[in-house]
């Protein structure tokens, strides 16, 4: 079964081929077919292999495939090969498992779109990328991989080309990842230098005996490479384009800007935790980034009018959960989350693409309202992924997995009480602007009349992510709730065992039951001040003070409005200033000099006899000047 | 004689197509691609022949195929022409993008067709000449030669401003090559009077002990010689200002093939005669690559004329090649020897997409563009795919060339490698701006134009199947170069060792230590 | 005078005793074709009595006189040089001048002979003698066509600046007599080499002399002259004061400095210096914007002999690429282009004018493509581009001049280069344009004849050739030095 894994990217990648060259040729049918058919096969593969790895698992808990040498020149050498493990694996099932589901929505949600085959093309092509940022047993591939889901990212975002706006939120993702890409690159030249290669297994095994832990090199590299991972996972500093990303199609925000892509960063920091734990102050800036993240995106969130932006800034906050968990140390949490968000935030953005279709594409949920009666299947998963998102205690994966990076924030080998009052805060947040969300859009009264009723190829994927959104968390049980560790013991060969837990048990209950508390609370307040008393916001927002703090919650906190001025401006300024390349004036000035000797000498050429033998005669006196002189 | 026949056979087709063309329309394009399609058969069997023969094992100062024979004896000249992987590459590439030329010539050029296909195959004759000469003034015939040709390509068919710009392009060329020459010449003589042997074989000439002093400004007149067809900032100016105006085949034998004279010439002459003053000149070399890296790139961002852009994005590929050469180590040299493939594809393909564009609209400026798209999604399709392999996304050619330079760049300085990588933020901002005004948007003045006919798919398919076969097997090539290249490593190493320890941290017999500690992870 | 004596004069007796013959005719039938013929006779028995002298011993002849290898090559030369320019001559007369047209080759020939007589010279009066004789000849030359005002102008003013500069000339020369104590070349060089540097009035002497030289090398500054002659004279005149009187002064030039080394006498060498700099940069300057294709050519020629006097300040002294073979490559590869460029002139003319405005080329190239394409290879000649003789002719200058080490002036020749390829390049640029058909009706339709194409195909191929493998030429060159 392990001799397929190739296969796995392969399905995907040909699927994208035969929708790009053929696309328009063989009809939306048949395109739905391909494009579904081919991520459907992928994911049937994985999980085949995935139930193998879990029964008979290879020597080692990795399982290598090498197709071919990419590029050897010199001492560098990389390959196209492939690389299972334990967090491979899970990745790889959550791109393609949820991948299929979004798959499948989309042939409903994107039935009348003109550009039907681009759109499964491209979807096809990132869950191909995907599968190798995931799956690469070398950085570079993993680079590969990397810079390919940003361009399915960038093509998808602007996938409704007509709109300039859509272009420049595409763009925008793109330029801003890719600063983050040329971090990561620098970064990939260190660790080649430090080690001779770019492969991770044996850059993580080398390491230990290169580096002692502190080593600047260590830091500097894994500061790098965090910089590719604050640009794919719109942390901060380079958040600023995941709100705008929800430009595109929303199969693509649940796929790519929830699920899958942004998580990148995660994926590749867990990947290198081997070096991560060489460099204590590159652990502790991931711990922070995420910490800062969550607050950030959480309080933009609060604000937001948008359902999908709404959906973003939590997309955004997560990830930042899961940075937290990675800095303090926490691995399997962090990607334990990562599983159950990519499950319960696919779900809150296919449900919102179905609520938006039978909307007229309106996405301002305030325009909208009471809608829990009139889809009730999209009204019940969407509140079971919000009550996920919102970790409603013991009922939902979201708390399982969330409580656990919230107690490792303090109880972690890196983790500080100011750690685990961020979470808690952001968890509080959280709660708050989800169940906003779910006032706003599902109750009080109707304000549209319904414009499509989705159908059973809506209704599955969210049922079946909706199981998982609930379910999902009982693999992994707190100790002060069961204790279950199925899925720490599973990522245990792939990621190292959280050495903390030296808290008592009392504390992590104070933790748990002082989160689950809170989050009743936020809850509770925005019910009060979205539902039963929305003159109390209104009153609030009409204040100077409160219109200049929504506007900047709005905003994002400002963040685009700096960079606009502090970078985008002076860089258009300088280009445009310089359109005529004013090294060029120098060459231009050349000519013209020649053109005034030119002038000059023709006044010499009068044409006049008297003239020319005074000519010869200087050139006499000059001679004979000359003779005399030297 | 394959190498003779390798330009003879151009000069001839060149020669048949003009006289056809005095007779009929049709028959110097058919003659023309018949004479390509030879040639680029003759140039593959060659690459298979020397991959699969003793080619890549070449030692120092063995030539894969090599011809020589006396040309001026008083003078110590010789016809002598030799080829190794690197040449082999180049020539290779010639063959491929002059049958596109060709191809992509084939609707848009209805006047003096014999007279433009002569020239087009007679640049092409004069490359390849380039890629093959050994004795430096036989190159520097051929480095010269290919220029008329060109400067009528451009000053007949070109566009509106064309004299100006041809002028411009013949000057610059003409006067950086002179330099170049008086440096052949002076190295001549200083061999000459040293030896009592004059003569111009590149063999001999190297390794001839110049001092320190004068090797410097014999390398600097060398530099110039090839930094202007580089072109290297800031002697650049004349390139976007002959894109502009050149007709399409034209922009595609210039950046894919003429630039890449320059870059050739760095490789096979300047370092290896100059070592020392190369050594000497690398920072302040790779400084210029760097700043035509991110100057070229925001100019390219401000143009509105498309070609123009697609010109200064030539200017700022070809900093990467300044570096990797100046950096003078396998990687960096592997590097740049792909992007010079890589980016004679991506550009030329960029190239051939633009023209194609133009001879629809008969506009080129990008406020008038937008929402083509919609109307030509092959097109689309196609112009993406190349910008993105402009932008350097991996598993398209140019990322290849570009991470090997930055990783060869590193190991010699690693702030230039970093400020290197933002190149990879700027190509991608004019790049997709690019996109954006051109396919993206709404279609404002309503264009309605055909897609892409069938002559047109298989010249972009041809050029996207390129692009993606260097971009994910990129080790035909790097095979290919690897020996060569080494050699001519060999011919500088007692300047160029020592650097790479400094920078490794730590030494490779404790990694195999501690890697032999950690077993079977190879 | 011995029967060695009288074998080696042979070719420049016959070439003295076509004009006589010439005159002879013209009293018994005026006919344009005879006479024509007959020169072109005169000038290849001139030519076939070469190879007798060549292989004669005893190069001195008599004082004045010395036919060795050297000044037979640019016997050589110049015969053929005068037959290509006979052949558009007849042409040329037959459509623009109804007068008596015979004339016009004996003054060609006694021109002719006048420079021989200066390759050939080793003695100070064969030298003003020879150089007289040709001056003579060629007033009467530029203004032939006398029923135009340019052509009397140019030939007035050729007239007196040429009596101006032979005067000083003839001073130079007395002085360095004063001196000396003797005419000959050797005597003189040789109390130069020894006494050179110290003594005041026989450097002054050559300084003086120089001016003659120079005003018939049209150097700067005594070059004003040559575009207005130029201009005014008949296209083939023109043709010939570009190149085989200028050519004949040269040769003599090189005799006269044969054994002298230029750089180590300090005036003299920066006396020539600032006139090959003064020429290259007043020359290329001038010809940059100018759109009449005459004068650019004057101009052009200007700057051609700033680049010949650099190789001739590299002078002997080196072995390999000797100055003087690099100027005398120079010259072959010169006289080959300026003649085919004034011929072509020649033959865009009609009875009006001549075609000498840039915009009388303009689409020539689709109207005549192969005299464009000829006119096309003069001017990349002219400009030093590869494939042509140009090129090997520059190249072997450079590299004379960078043997020597003249760094200096090397780099301004290499910056006149790139100046020069801009005013070349407006030529064919011109040629390559189109024209409106409005314009179209204004141009001149040239009428090439046969001989005048095949002879200008002949030039051509031979431009290519010396351009291609010019090892032949060199070697022939290279056993003609002395």
């Amino acid at each position: 079964m392990y001799d397929l894994l190739w296969l796995v990217p392969t399905f995907p990648f040909l699927g994208f081929l035969i929708l790009a060259i053929f696309g328009k040729k063989i009809g939306k049918k048949l395109s739905a077919v391909v494009g579904v058919g081919s991520i459907g096969l992928s994911a049937l593969i994985t999980i085949l292999i995935g139930i193998q790895f879990l029964t008979n698992p290879p020597e080692g808990h990795a399982f290598v495939q090498t197709l071919w040498t990419w590029i050897a020149a010199d001492d560098f050498k990389v390959n196209i090969a492939f690389h299972l493990d334990a967090l491979s694996m899970v990745f790889a099932f959550v791109v393609t498992f949820v991948g299929f589901w979004i798959h499948l929505y989309s042939t409903e949600y994107m039935a009348d779109d003109e550009g039907f085959s681009r759109f499964f093309a491209y979807m096809n092509l990132f869950v191909g990328a995907m599968l190798m940022l995931v799956m690469g047993d070398n950085l570079l591939l993993l680079y590969l991989g990397w810079e390919g889901v940003g361009l399915c990212s960038y093509l998808l975002i602007g996938f409704w080309y007509r709109d300039p706006a859509n272009g420049y939120a595409a763009r925008k993702a793109f330029i801003v990842t890719r600063v983050g890409d040329a971090a990561m690159a620098v970064g990939l030249f260190m660790l080649f230098y430090s080690f001779k290669s770019l492969n991770i297994q044996e850059i993580l095994s080398v390491a230990p005996h290169v580096w002692s832990p502190g080593n600047k090199l260590a830091v500097a590299s894994t500061l790098l490479l965090l910089g590719g991972a604050v640009g794919k996972s719109a942390q901060l500093p380079l958040q600023v384009w995941l709100p705008d990303a929800m430009a595109g199609p929303t199969p693509t925000s649940a796929l790519i800007h929830a699920a899958t892509m942004v998580t990148a960063g995660v994926y590749l920091i867990a990947r290198m935790n081997g070096i991560y734990l060489l460099a204590p102050l590159s652990m502790t800036a991931v711990a922070i980034v995420g910490a800062a993240t969550l607050l950030v995106a959480g309080f933009a969130g609060m604000a937001q009018t948008d359902i999908k932006r709404v959906l973003a800034y939590s997309t955004v906050s997560q990830i930042g959960y899961m940075f937290l968990a990675l800095g303090v140390g926490a691995w399997s949490a962090g990607v334990f989350h990562f599983m159950i968000h990519a499950f319960f935030k696919a779900l809150l953005f296919l449900a919102a693409g179905a609520i938006i279709l039978a909307q007229h594409h309106e996405q301002n949920m305030f325009k909208m309202g009471g809608l829990a009666k009139a889809l009730p299947v999209t009204f019940w998963t969407f509140l079971i992924g919000s009550a996920s998102l919102a970790a409603l205690p013991l009922i939902t994966a979201g708390f399982y997995s969330k409580d656990a990076i919230i107690w490792y924030a303090w109880s972690g080998p890196n983790g500080s009480i100011y750690l685990w009052m961020a979470a808690v805060f952001g968890a509080m947040v959280t709660a708050f602007y989800t169940f906003r969300m779910v006032f706003v859009t599902f109750f009080g009264e109707q304000k549209m009349e319904i414009s499509h009723y989705p159908t059973w190829r809506v209704h599955i994927p969210l049922i079946a992510l909706a199981f998982f959104a609930l379910f999902g968390g009982f693999i992994e049980l707190p100790g002060t709730l069961g204790h279950l560790t199925l899925f720490s013991d599973f990522m245990k060969s792939a990621l190292p065992v959280v050495e903390g837990g030296h808290h008592e048990v009392s504390l992590e209950i104070f933790s748990q039951v002082l989160t689950a508390v809170l989050a009743l609370v936020s809850i509770f307040v925005a019910y009060y001040l979205y539902l039963k008393n929305m003159q109390i916001v209104t009153n609030f927002t009409s204040t100077k003070f409160g219109h200049g703090l929504q506007q900047f919650l709005l905003s994002g906190l400002g963040f685009d409005w700096l960079y606009e001025r502090l970078f985008i401006r002076p860089y258009v300024w300088l280009s445009r200033t310089n359109k005529r390349d004013f090294i060029d004036f120098f060459y231009v000035f050349l000519p013209w000099l020649a053109r005034q000797f030119h002038y000059l000498f023709k006044y010499t050429q009068t044409g006049k006899v008297r003239r020319y033998v005074v000519g010869i005669v200087f050139g006499v006196l000059v001679s004979i000047t000359i003779v005399v002189i030297l | 004689m394959t190498l003779t026949f390798l330009f003879a056979w151009l000069i001839l087709g060149g020669l048949l197509a003009w006289l056809a063309g005095r007779w009929n329309k049709e028959a110097p394009r058919w003659i023309s691609l018949g004479f390509m399609i030879v040639h680029l058969i003759v140039s593959v069997r060659l690459w298979i022949s020397f991959l699969t023969n003793k080619g890549l094992t070449l030692a120092q100062g063995e030539w894969f195929l090599m011809e020589k024979s006396p040309w001026i004896p008083q003078w110590g000249i010789q016809y002598f022409l030799a080829v190794d992987g690197l040449s082999i590459l180049l020539i290779v590439l010639t063959s491929f993008l002059g049958l596109l030329a060709v191809a992509c010539s084939w609707k848009g050029i209805q006047e003096r067709v014999g007279f433009f296909f002569f020239n087009l195959l007679w640049i092409l004759a004069g490359i390849s000449g380039v890629f093959m000469a050994l004795d430096l003034f036989l190159f520097y015939f051929f480095w010269e030669i290919m220029l008329i040709p060109l400067y009528f390509l451009i000053g007949i068919w070109g566009h509106s401003n064309r004299i100006y710009a041809t002028i411009k392009f013949f000057i610059f060329t003409q006067a950086s090559g002179l330099f170049m020459l008086i440096s052949i010449l002076a190295l001549y003589f200083i061999h000459g009077s040293q030896t009592g042997h004059y003569t111009f074989d590149y063999v001999e000439l190297l390794g001839t002990q110049v001092s320190p002093k004068i090797a410097f400004w014999l390398m600097l007149g060398f530099f110039l010689g090839f930094g202007v067809k580089l072109p290297a900032v800031p002697v650049h100016t004349w390139l976007p200002d002959a894109h502009t105006e050149a007709p399409t085949a034209g922009s595609v034998v210039l950046a894919g093939l003429v630039l890449k004279a320059g870059a050739y010439g760095f490789i096979r002459f300047l370092m290896p005669l100059f070592p020392q003053a190369g050594k000497e000149f690398a920072m302040v070399a790779m400084i210029l690559g760097i700043i035509g890296i991110i100057y070229a790139a925001m100019v390219a961002f401000a143009q509105n004329d498309l070609k123009r852009l697609v010109a200064y994005t030539s200017v700022s590929h070809m900093g990467f090649v300044l570096l990797g050469v100046f950096a003078w180590n396998q990687l960096a040299l592997q590097g740049a020897v792909m992007i010079i493939l890589s980016h004679g594809l991506s550009t030329g393909a960029l190239f051939i997409l633009v023209g194609d564009i133009y001879d629809r609209l008969h506009t080129r400026d990008m406020d008038k563009l937008g929402g083509l798209w919609s109307v030509t999604p092959r097109l689309g399709g196609f112009g993406m795919v190349f910008a993105l392999a402009s932008l350097g996304l991996p598993g398209l050619a140019n990322f290849v060339g570009e991470f090997l330079v930055l990783l060869g760049v590193y190991q010699v300085s690693v702030p230039i490698a970093a400020l290197a990588t933002l190149g990879f933020i700027a190509s991608t901002i004019y790049s997709l701006w690019m996109i954006q005004k051109t396919f993206f948007g709404k279609n404002v003045n309503e264009w309605k134009m055909p897609d892409a006919t069938p002559r047109e798919i298989s010249i972009y398919a041809a050029l996207v199947v390129a692009l993606l076969w260097l971009g994910l097997f990129p080790n035909t090539v790097l095979r290919t170069s690897r020996q060569a290249l080494k050699n001519l490593q060999q011919i500088t190493s007692q300047y160029f060792q020592g650097s790479k320890e400094a920078t490794t941290n730590p030494s490779v017999e404790e990694l195999n230590k501690s890697r032999s500690n950690y077993g079977g992870l190879e | 005078m011995t029967g060695h004596d009288f074998l080696k004069l042979m070719p420049i007796i016959i070439l003295a005793a076509t004009p006589l013959i010439i005159m002879l005719a013209i009293a018994i039938k005026r006919n344009h074709l005879i006479t024509a013929v007959l020169s072109v006779v005169g000038l290849f028995a001139a030519l076939f009595a070469i190879p007798g002298a060549k292989y004669t011993n005893g190069d001195q002849v008599s004082n004045l006189f010395i036919i060795d290898q050297y000044a037979l090559f640019y016997f050589a030369l110049m015969f053929l040089a005068t037959i290509v320019i006979i052949v558009p001559s007849f042409q040329y007369l037959e459509l623009r001048f109804k007068g008596n047209r015979e004339e016009y080759y004996l003054l060609l020939l006694t021109a002719t002979f006048g420079s021989v007589g200066l390759a050939a010279s080793n003695h100070f009066i064969s030298f003003f003698l020879s150089l007289e004789i040709l001056s003579v000849s060629l007033y009467a030359l530029v203004a032939y066509l006398r029923h135009q005002n340019d052509g009397i102008e140019a030939g007035l003013k050729y007239l007196i600046l040429a009596a101006v500069s032979s005067a000083f000339l003839l001073f130079g020369m007395s002085l360095v007599y004063s001196q000396v104590g003797s005419m000959q070349f050797k005597d003189v060089i040789n109390f130069l080499s020894q006494n050179g540097n110290y003594n005041f009035i026989s450097i002054a002497g050559v300084a003086l002399m120089v001016v003659g030289f120079g005003f018939k090398l049209a150097v700067v500054p005594f070059h004003m002259w040559s575009p207005d002659v130029y201009q005014g004279a008949p296209a083939p005149v023109s043709a010939f004061i570009a190149s085989v009187s200028k050519g004949g002064i040269l040769a003599l030039l090189f005799r006269f400095f044969a054994e002298f080394n230029i750089v180590q006498s300090r005036p003299l060498f920066t006396i020539f210096a600032l006139i090959a700099v003064f020429s290259m940069f007043v020359g290329n300057f001038l010809a940059l914007l100018q759109s009449n294709v005459k004068r650019l050519l004057a101009y052009s020629s200007i700057a051609h002999f700033g680049y010949i006097l650099v190789a001739f300040i590299a002078g002997n002294a080196q072995q390999q690429f000797k100055g003087v073979e690099a100027a005398t490559f120079y010259i072959v590869s010169y006289f080959i282009t300026i003649i085919g460029a004034f011929m072509i002139i020649g033959l865009i003319s009609n009875e009006e004018r001549e075609g000498m405005e840039m915009s009388d080329y303009r689409g020539l190239y689709w109207r005549h493509p192969w005299l464009s394409v000829a006119l096309s290879a003069m001017m990349f000649s002219l400009a030093g581009i590869p494939l042509t003789s140009g090129f090997i002719a520059k190249y072997y200058i450079l590299a004379s001049g960078i043997s020597t080490k003249l760094w200096t002036l090397i780099i301004i020749l290499i910056i006149n280069s790139a100046l020069g390829v801009y005013y070349y390049l407006r030529v064919t640029v011109e040629m390559f344009s189109n024209v409106d058909a409005e314009q179209k009706a204004t141009l001149i339709s040239p009428n090439v004849g046969i001989l005048s194409g095949i002879l200008l195909a002949v030039l051509t191929i031979a431009l290519v050739w010396l351009g291609v493998y010019p090892t032949g030429l060199i070697g022939s060159i290279q056993a003609a030095m002395f």
